[in-house]
């Protein structure tokens, strides 16, 4: 009798310990997708203008399922240690309902991680920076957006296009449009500037001379911060999913 | 060396066997671009042609390098330079035209290229080292415009240029060089593939094992709940039935 009771509080104090865990990654995940949410590079336009920004849902979901798991693991340590019937159903069940809603983040998340390409901002930055005559009003939102990240961007990060410069240059974008080659080969914020803001050189960044120009493109520094969180919230969210299953 | 140079210059005008060339692209990485075609200026070429004491000009004159060009003359019959302008010639489709005149590059002292990093100095020596055609986007709406007028070429459109040594006074070409090799602008693309197309293995990996283990805990949990249902009948049928069980067994 002796023994079997030491096997009981054996596994009670496993299941105890798993919840405890399941309760940490809980709010790492919360605080993670908190992070990721609160958009620390504003890099959101971007993915707005895409309509692709399901990764922020996956991301709101991943908050709530965070807290969640959270509370449900107080109330698994609870039901643990009062053996309370009703209440490791009710946790078996909420725990189900929730695990099922960080599938769903999961899956959007890695999902969407694959369609942060290249050529996904390339083509918005093409049709949307600078767009003088936006379709409608959602369209003018989106283009003001985009136009004030990327100049931003530019600007802040010394880089230029997607890919480079000649990102301007090799496609029809509304920017060559609005603009003569001659004289806006790429926008101004290519150029390397003083403190005040104008070109140090003007001619040499127009011709691409070394040094008067930004010759970098500014994908590593889009899709980097993007990617990181992206692969945060799907394989942590996998990792706490698979611990779930297994405790 | 030098007395064959000085020979050779002797017998035949430098000028006449060379031709304008496309900037170094080290130097300009953007050339051309799709109306812009940046050239270096004539630096020692035109110095057998010059005599002391009179002063001279650079002509460059462009055309575009097509079939319908009707003649690539720079110069009348009394070898004066044409004074045909961008809207003359249909942008260079119909002959050459007159794109720029500047002084002749000094050979003596020519710009320093390693002075392209000082910030200070740049400007001068792109100015005095490079000549870009279609540079000028104002002056083709300015009817009062003087001198010739360099507006932006045409993309994707191939063109050739010329160097004319000028005399001043006399206004006639002392020297010319070869028409250059062809250079074609730019030409833009407009279809961009969005389609992230090959999905990532790490993708796969989670959706198909997620997938999976939903699956398996939601059978886990409707069997348990199967179980739960129908031990729990058989327990209410057994405590129903215990007691009559027992009150018929008891007097046995």
């Amino acid at each position: 009798m002796a023994k079997g009771d030491n096997g009981v509080r054996f596994f009670q104090a496993l299941l105890i310990l798993g919840n405890v865990i399941i309760g940490m990654c809980g709010i790492a995940l919360t605080a993670e997708c908190i992070f990721f949410v609160s958009d620390q590079q504003t890099l959101y336009p971007l993915l707005e203008a895409t309509n692709n920004d399901d990764i922020y849902g996956a991301a709101w979901i991943g908050i709530f399922v965070g807290f969640a798991l959270f509370n449900l693991s107080v109330l698994g340590i609870f039901g643990v240690i009062k053996s309370n019937r009703t209440m490791l159903l009710a946790y078996i069940i909420l725990m189900l309902v929730t695990y099922g809603f960080e599938v769903a983040s999961c899956i959007t998340a890695a999902t969407h991680r694959d369609f942060f390409t290249p050529n996904l901002f390339l083509k918005q930055m093409l049709e949307k920076y600078q767009n003088p005559e936006p379709a409608n009003n959602d369209d003018k939102w989106k283009s003001e957006g985009v136009t004030r990240t990327w100049d931003r961007l530019m600007l802040q990060n010394q880089c230029c296009g997607v890919n480079g410069p000649s990102d301007w240059q090799n496609y029809m974008s509304v920017f060559r449009s609005r603009n003569s080659d001659s004289e806006f080969p790429w926008p101004r914020q290519c150029c390397v500037m003083d403190v005040q803001g104008i070109p140090i050189n003007l001619d040499g960044c127009k011709l691409g001379v070394s040094g008067y120009y930004n010759n970098k493109g500014c994908y590593d520094i889009i899709s980097g911060p993007m990617n990181r969180h992206a692969w945060g919230v799907a394989w942590f969210g996998f990792a706490i999913l698979c611990w779930t299953v297994s405790t | 060396d030098l007395p064959l140079s000085s020979l050779l210059a002797l017998t035949v005008p430098r000028a006449q066997n060379l031709r304008p060339q496309i900037a170094n692209p080290k130097l300009a990485t953007n050339n051309p671009t799709l109306t812009t075609i940046v050239l270096e200026k004539p630096f020692c070429v035109f110095d057998d042609s010059r005599s002391p004491g009179s002063s001279y000009v650079v002509y460059l004159y462009a055309m575009a390098d097509s079939a319908s060009t009707v003649s690539s003359a720079v110069t009348d019959n009394s070898s004066k330079p044409l004074n045909t302008t961008f809207q003359d010639t249909n942008g260079g489709q119909l002959g050459p035209y007159r794109a720029a005149l500047f002084n002749v590059p000094n050979c003596v002292s020519p710009p320093l290229l390693a002075d392209v990093v000082n910030v200070k100095k740049v400007s001068d020596v792109l100015k005095q080292y490079l000549f870009r055609v279609g540079d000028d986007v104002t002056c083709l709406y300015d009817p009062n415009f003087p001198g010739a007028c360099n507006p932006p070429l045409a993309e994707d459109t191939t063109y050739r240029f010329k160097y004319l040594l000028v005399d001043l006074v006399a206004g006639v070409v002392k020297d010319q060089t070869l028409w250059s090799d062809p250079m074609k602008t730019l030409k833009q693309t407009s279809t961009i593939d969005t389609w992230p197309g090959r999905r990532s293995g790490g993708m796969i990996v989670i959706t198909s094992i997620l997938s999976t283990l939903i699956f398996l805990l939601v059978v886990g949990f409707l069997a348990s709940i199967f179980f739960f249902v129908i031990s729990c009948s058989n327990t209410s049928v057994s405590l129903y039935k215990v007691p009559q069980d027992s009150a018929f067994t008891d007097p046995d």
